[in-house]
């Protein structure tokens, strides 16, 4: 069995990873993408999908990573994994730093909370010079977009696997007692500040990696793109598509909300997002556990599993 | 009681809890004895839940000192509380709803006393113990929210059972069930405490309590008004008046 796993794992990565070699540029671009928002998900997943915490501000992380790798190369010179490092730092120090008072925050409140947050990042960076205020930087251009492929898949893999890992730990139980009644988690020994505040920060490391990878494929930044709420919304939408708190369904609804609205943006870009929205409120009434409970569900309930659901949701 | 010499493992001096302008609880102190059951009883409002909620941590008092194994603790995080030993359970009760029975009641075994068992292995193990202790296994796989009335009183109490406390804090679980069930629960808590664990049990049921406790406490309006063994107390004028108001003369 576990074996097996492995295997479908290692040629699954294998496939991906031969995409440059077989795909097309435009597929290895819309790939680059892909990925990169499935790292951002299964980020989210941590903060929001295990704790649940909704986050609002996981777009502030990766436009950290992104201006941190950006004045790093840009302003100082240093070369790209220096970058990431600084990035990676950056949002972590601020999840730290931030993350204390807001996680005492709890629902909707720390969800606007968080918001607030992007806002108000964005508008910080647009006043510093170091930053180019509202004219943004411009990287080092480098050509190669094999390489920059594999290096997203790469921190897809390893984001997937820190997923795996936490899922099985102690750490992850206790995120998710967290989730399910943060009071009794208290009283029963977890720690609750400290596991929110380390769920939020590796939850911004991983989004700041992706920000910094994007920054140098995309050469140019400013304060709008990289501190963009619907970037966040994306990521909220992707993983609760594709089933919070589990290991695989943030990838699977990153993976297939990219390739629909690719699809859609090229046959009929006027109505796409009208289209996109309504699979979205389809897929919350029907199926509000993501798509990977559906397997389960229908499995164990049949048809009646989304008559359920509907039930649970008071419609 | 057996044991010659009381030992105390749990000391409240002065506890007052304020609202604003509510008091909940005024100066309220109280002696826990090493495998003791001591009873709580009072009228609805009287300030039995806040009194477990500064024991558990869940609140921090307004005034007073709380002792534990002679060491301070008013100070402490409730997760530190509870890696020391002290667990409770809700008298609105708050299972994990989403997850599996069983899987609830590892989450006590994985934290807990001595903060818990290190590996989920080990700690389902203990959780599937607890589970055939309070007659739960049946359902272990099922989620806590499918759970009725007095299974889910069962999981509340396997849940802190899992944390191996060395003081339990029952907030009223014998609660909405029938005698048969209540039975049952008497039982439990007698085989808890013939295991060397100190219970504090908050009851509304008074037969239950007149048999449980070995000493009894009584608050009214968030004052203590009357502390003995269970008959004496259940007979002082002042608790009878306390429950039922002042007798005509």
């Amino acid at each position: 069995m576990k074996i097996r796993i492995i295997f479908i794992v290692v040629v699954v990565l294998a496939l991906l990873a031969g995409v440059p070699w077989y795909g097309s540029a435009s597929i290895v671009q819309f790939g680059i993408d892909a990925l990169l928002t499935a790292t951002l998900a299964q980020g989210w997943n941590l903060i929001g999908g295990y704790a649940g915490y909704p986050s609002f501000g996981n777009s502030v992380f990766y436009g950290l990573g992104t201006y941190g790798t950006a004045i790093a190369m840009a302003q100082f010179g240093l070369p790209f994994w220096a970058g990431l490092v600084v990035g990676g730092i950056l949002a972590v120090l601020c999840a730290l730093l931030l993350g204390i008072p807001i996680l005492r925050l709890r629902g909707p409140y720390f969800a606007i909370a968080t918001l607030g947050l992007a806002a108000a990042m964005g508008a910080v960076i647009a006043n510093l010079g170091i930053a180019g205020r509202n004219n943004g930087l411009i990287l080092p251009l480098f050509r190669g977009d094999a390489l920059f492929y594999e290096l997203a898949l790469g921190l897809l893999a390893l984001t997937t696997l820190m997923i795996y890992l936490v899922s099985e730990s102690r750490f992850g139980a206790g995120l998710i007692a967290i989730r399910e009644n943060e009071d009794a988690a208290a009283v029963m020994g977890v720690n609750t500040t400290l596991y929110k505040v380390m769920a939020l920060a590796l939850s911004g490391f991983v989004s700041a990696l992706a920000g910094g990878i994007h920054a140098y494929w995309i050469t140019f930044i400013d304060p709008g793109s990289a501190f963009d709420a619907t970037l966040n919304v994306k990521m909220v939408i992707m993983a609760v598509f594709g089933g919070p708190g589990t290991v695989l369904g943030p990838i699977i609804g990153a993976f297939l909300l990219s390739a629909i609205s690719e699809v859609l943006a090229a046959k009929i870009s006027t109505v796409a997002g009208l289209f996109f929205g309504g699979v979205i409120v389809l897929a919350v009434v029907f199926m509000p556990k993501g798509l990977i409970d559906v397997g389960y569900g229908v499995r164990r309930l049949g048809l009646s599993y989304f008559v359920q659901n509907i039930r649970q949701n008071r419609l | 009681m057996t044991a010659s010499e009381p030992k105390p493992i749990f000391t409240a001096r002065g506890l007052t809890k304020r609202f604003r302008g509510l008091t909940a609880l005024s100066a309220v102190s109280f002696t826990q004895n090493e495998g003791e059951i001591l009873g709580l009883i009072g009228p609805n409002g009287a300030g039995k839940t806040t009194l477990v909620s500064l024991i558990s941590g869940t609140l921090s008092p307004t005034e007073g000192e709380i002792e534990f194994e002679g060491q301070r603790i008013d100070g402490l995080k409730s997760y530190r509380r509870a890696h020391l030993g002290i667990g409770r359970t809700f008298q609105v009760m708050k299972p994990f709803p989403g997850l599996s029975v069983l899987e609830n009641v590892a989450i006590g075994a994985l934290f807990g006393t001595g903060r818990g068992e290190r590996s989920r292995v080990r700690a389902r193990e203990r959780a599937r113990a607890c589970l055939d202790f309070t007659g739960l296994n049946h359902r272990a796989d099922q989620r806590a929210d499918a759970l009725g009335g007095p299974d889910r009183k069962r999981l509340e109490l396997a849940k802190a059972l899992a944390m191996q406390p060395k003081f339990l804090l029952l907030d009223e679980v014998m609660a909405g069930l029938n005698p048969v069930e209540v039975e049952e629960v008497i039982a439990l808590i007698m085989k808890i405490r013939a295991n060397g664990v100190s219970i504090l049990v908050i009851e509304h049921v008074m037969k239950a309590i007149r048999r449980l406790s070995d000493r009894l406490f009584v608050l009214h309006h968030g004052e203590k008004i009357a502390e003995g063994k269970p008959d004496e107390v259940l007979n002082d004028p002042r608790v009878v008046e306390a429950y039922l108001g002042r007798r005509r003369r």
